[in-house]
């Protein structure tokens, strides 16, 4: 029992070493202020046209 | 064979090369500096030119020398740098090259300089037909191109020689990247050279009396965004390469840092027309294709984000970093040669969104022609690629001149990001939303005849003589620490930080290295997206302007 447990904690850290979950969201931030800022652009656009 | 170029400096030789390349651009940085701060004063409203010196005359000076002379002159020496460093020193001949390009650049560079101060060349930094300038002026112009093409040649020679000396090997990742932004500079630079010795320079020497302007305007464009990666492509270089290296930590992927470079040569140029949407003469199907073709370009950009942000999270995970954004408290924010290219980095997020809004067709319509457009390459070229090559201006000079980077002199550094920063977020900021309401660009202050619309616009105008008051001080700062990194700094030796991969026994494929695929694609896209708007644009073309000068 101590043993399993042992092994499943070392397991999460190797993953939070190595884990880009950071990264994932950074990236994805930029995704979404490219949209917010297109989208807001384009309604200005549509208001004025 | 070549011995471990990687532990070694970057010879003597070579280092005065990379060093008389950097004197100028830092000479242009004083000088285009200078009448920036002029150009914000008076748009401000509140200051007038004395001597009577023309607006337009010193918003060419600005345009010209910091945005043809300052990049293109730092980046050949950093490109020098980069491949003496990585592919091994340059031979006699190949460096004798490089210095004949350095004074064909050098002679181009004056001529044009001497004929803009001479008031006979206010024709702003895209010198658009109909507006003539001096012929001197276009022959600079050539000269300029010429001795970059020199120079790019001295950097082919060093890379076909590491090929034949290592056959069947992957180059070294910042000599291929280096090659990779020469390669695009000389394709992309036949656009301007066209249009300036077949049109520009026969139609101010008189030989003909008119010009086809949509033409010429296209060539330029067809030079003018690529100009835009050229300028960024080195940029990358640091981000992808050395950064790593600074922060202690490992590049993400070799292989996708080579695959984002090869993607930026095939989608950087057959992109113009989206600086030419609203232009009558050009059909909307081939506006249509190349917006397309520009939004190709997102692609590799959001790579470069991705494996930035990769190699910062492994090396701060690696450390100890937990949660989510752990990380970014790992990174070494008290050094200069990370913190000021980081600002680049973090400016270049706004600026990509901004060039999204502007290569939309609609949107395009919304912005064209005000300030935005200013305010966006402002964070762009002056704000991304300008903090990113003072950041390597912090190690490269010390390094090529013998010298060691201070703390006293990391400290100004990040004195000098700092400020830029701020400065840039009122400029760029107020331009932009000048931009918004309709403010143009390009022109000097007027009320407009007590238009209630430009009055709006005043605020904004003062704030950017604000934020481009605090940029002149950072200016200042940066040269001063230059000029102590060159002459001053302690004896020593400086690191010259060369990224390693992560994985290194992941070889990228050999593929990337296939010249003829990857320049025979560039050229496939060009002629599809060129050739039939080139035959309109000639057979239906209205009759040619004659020249003016309106200064
Ligand atoms: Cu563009």
């Amino acid at each position: 029992m101590a043993k399993a447990e042992l092994k499943s904690n070392t397991k999460t850290e190797i993953e939070d070493s190595s884990s880009l979950k950071g990264t994932l969201a950074s990236v994805f931030f930029i995704g979404f202020f490219i949209i917010v800022l297109w989208v807001g652009v384009y309604f200005l656009y549509l208001d004025r046209f | 064979m070549i011995k471990s170029p990687l532990k070694s400096k970057v010879d003597s030789r070579d280092g005065k090369l990379a060093m008389a390349h950097l004197y100028v651009a830092f000479i242009a940085l004083l000088v285009g500096g200078l009448a920036g701060l002029l150009q914000v004063l008076v748009r401000s409203g509140k200051f007038q030119l004395p001597a009577g010196i023309g607006y337009y005359q010193i918003l060419t000076v600005h345009g010209v020398v910091l945005g043809l002379v300052l990049t293109t002159f730092f980046i050949m020496g950093f490109q020098l740098s980069v491949v003496s460093k990585t592919a091994g020193t340059f031979t006699g001949k190949q460096r004798t090259v490089g210095w004949i390009g350095f004074w064909i650049m050098t002679i181009g560079t004056i001529a044009a300089a001497v004929m803009i101060l001479l008031n006979k060349a206010s024709v702003l930094y895209t010198f658009y037909a109909p507006l003539q300038a001096h012929f001197i002026f276009y022959l600079g112009l050539t000269l300029v191109v010429v001795g970059s093409w020199t120079v790019g040649a001295a950097i082919i020679m060093k890379y076909a020689e590491w090929r034949r000396a290592n056959p069947g090997q992957q180059s070294p990742l910042l000599t291929f990247m280096a090659l990779v932004n020469t390669l695009m500079w000389i394709v992309a630079t036949i656009g301007v050279a066209a249009t300036v010795l077949i049109q520009l320079l026969p139609w101010s020497l008189g030989w003909v009396d008119t010009v086809n302007v949509a033409v010429s305007r296209t060539l330029f464009w067809y030079f003018g965004h690529p100009l835009v990666y050229f300028w960024l492509l080195p940029a990358y270089m640091v981000w992808y390469a050395i950064i790593p290296k600074i922060i202690g930590g490992k590049i993400f992927s070799d292989s996708l840092a080579r695959m984002s470079f090869i993607l930026f040569l095939l989608f950087s140029i057959p992109v113009g027309f989206h600086h030419q949407l609203l232009e009558p003469g050009i059909d909307a199907a081939w506006k249509f294709l190349q917006v397309v073709l520009t939004f190709a370009v997102v692609i590799p950009s959001l790579m470069t984000a991705f494996s930035l942000f990769a190699s910062f999270e492994t090396f701060g995970r690696s450390k100890g970093a937990k949660g989510l954004f752990g990380w970014l408290k790992k990174l070494p924010w008290g050094d200069a040669r990370f913190t000021v290219p980081f600002i680049g980095m973090v400016a270049f997020i706004p600026a990509g969104a901004g060039g999204i809004v502007n290569a939309s067709h609609q949107m395009n319509q919304v912005i064209h022609n005000t300030i935005w457009v200013t305010g966006h390459f402002h964070l762009t070229v002056a704000t991304a690629v300008v903090l990113t090559f003072f950041g390597a201006a912090f190690w490269l000079v010390p390094h090529l001149t013998g010298r060691k980077l201070t703390k006293k002199m990391n400290k100004l550094a990040l004195i000098q990001g700092s400020l830029w920063a701020i400065g840039m977020t009122f400029m760029s900021g107020a331009m932009h939303a000048a931009g918004l309401l309709g403010a143009p660009r390009r022109s000097a202050f007027s009320d407009y005849g007590g238009s209630a619309q430009a009055a709006e616009w005043i605020p904004y105008q003062i704030a950017q003589a604000v934020g481009g008051s605090i940029l002149f001080i950072a200016i200042i700062l940066m040269l001063y620490i230059f000029i102590n990194l060159a002459f001053f700094a302690p004896k020593g030796e400086q690191e010259f930080p060369v990224g390693e991969a992560l994985h290194p026994e992941e070889k990228a494929p050999m593929v990337f290295e296939n010249w003829k695929l990857w320049l025979g694609i560039t050229v496939l896209l060009i002629l599809f997206a060129y050739t039939i708007p080139f035959i309109d644009l000639i057979q239906n073309a209205p009759p040619g302007s004659k020249g003016f000068k309106l200064w």
